[in-house]
């Protein structure tokens, strides 16, 4: 059986709202990035560096808006949810923010098969930033594994004065 | 901002010389890296996904991965495996340049235990207006020289003459 159902054919097109991330650019935040990516520039926390630099303050690294939009405070836990269930991949919330989930059967996983960025700026230190996303394209293709889907989603981050950031593609394999 | 400040940024990381990269200087087959990273331990991923809050167990759980998913073993994040292309591009764009587009497919694998390679080169070089463009291929290379993530990228380099490239970036027309 096909996966590429009229359901999910008619979300090619669907659009989110504009998603605020639940917290601006948060200094720690950014530490425990660079850190866990082994990434030392001092870009990403010195005042003095930056300040010579055009960058005026510290920033995040270029694709960190694309990881700011987690669960806010106040929502339900999505492990309690699932601690039962053996199968529960731990994969939580949309897979693209704001955008509704494919409607897909049940065991159905989820791979990244890559992404195309454009990069405009990078986010200051305590910068609010927001995302916009859309489902650009969605079809179906045959594998050695039976068929899987290529959802092709992209997303714009901005400041929430507006600038624009990142523009972003992203291509999930769902299978 | 100037070459001085560049040069006083770069003392700062690794007491390297370079002051800024300039179109002219760049040739068609020149290599970036490699950038190395590794062997990366389910350490490394751990830390990588609690700082993304990305709970896919997929990068953590090695039963999960194994009994459940049929992986061969815990997986590197690709949005890691971006980090690592990210870093690469932009130190060898330097302050004055930009890193403005990079595509990443993800073709294979990487495991827990691996280290990375990534590299780049230069494919092709052309003028806009008040920067060069610099083509390159790229991708991440194990140490069983098994690639796993090619891709593209744009870098606009500055002019041997001319002022740094416009920050936040301005594409250039047409493109």
């Amino acid at each position: 059986m096909g996966l590429l159902t009229s359901e999910i054919k008619n979300l090619i097109g669907a659009e989110s709202g504009i998603e605020v991330a639940c917290e601006p650019v948060e200094r720690g935040a950014v530490r425990r990035y660079v850190q866990a990516c082994m990434d030392d520039d001092p870009i990403f926390h010195s005042q003095e560096v930056t300040h010579r630099l055009r960058y005026e303050a510290p920033v995040a690294p270029p694709l960190f808006p694309m990881n700011m939009f987690r669960r806010p405070f106040g929502t339900p836990d999505p492990f309690a949810e699932h601690a039962h269930n053996p199968d529960f991949d731990g994969i939580v919330g949309s897979t693209a923010q704001g955008l509704p989930p494919l409607p897909l059967p049940k065991g159905i996983g989820l791979l990244n098969a890559g992404t195309e960025v454009e990069v405009l700026r990078y986010a200051r230190h305590g910068e609010v930033v927001t995302a916009k996303s859309r489902y650009h394209s969605i079809t179906e293709k045959e594998s050695s594994k039976g068929p899987m889907l290529l959802v092709v989603i992209e997303t714009e981050y901005r400041t929430d004065g507006g600038e624009l950031l990142l523009r972003v593609e992203k291509t999930q394999i769902r299978r | 901002m100037g070459a001085s400040c560049f040069f006083e940024w770069k003392k700062l990381r690794s007491g390297d010389n370079i002051v800024r990269r300039c179109y002219e200087h760049v040739n068609i087959g020149d290599a970036l890296g490699p950038l190395r990273k590794g062997p990366l331990t389910s350490a490394h991923l751990l830390r990588w996904s609690a700082a993304m809050e990305n709970w896919h167990k997929i990068h953590y759980d090695r039963r999960f991965a194994v009994e459940h998913d049929k992986l061969p073993g815990i997986l590197v994040n690709g949005t890691l495996k971006q980090q690592f292309i990210m870093q690469l591009l932009r130190e060898w764009a330097a302050h004055d340049g930009w890193v403005w587009k990079v595509g990443f497919q993800f073709r294979a694998m990487n495991l827990e235990g691996e280290t990375l390679s990534m590299w780049g080169r230069v494919t092709r070089k052309r003028k806009a207006n008040r920067y060069g463009l610099v083509d390159l291929e790229l991708g991440i290379m194990n140490d069983e020289k098994k690639e796993s993530t090619p891709g593209t990228a744009v870098i606009a380099l500055p002019y041997e003459k001319g002022e740094p490239v416009p920050y936040p970036f301005v594409p250039p027309e047409g493109e």
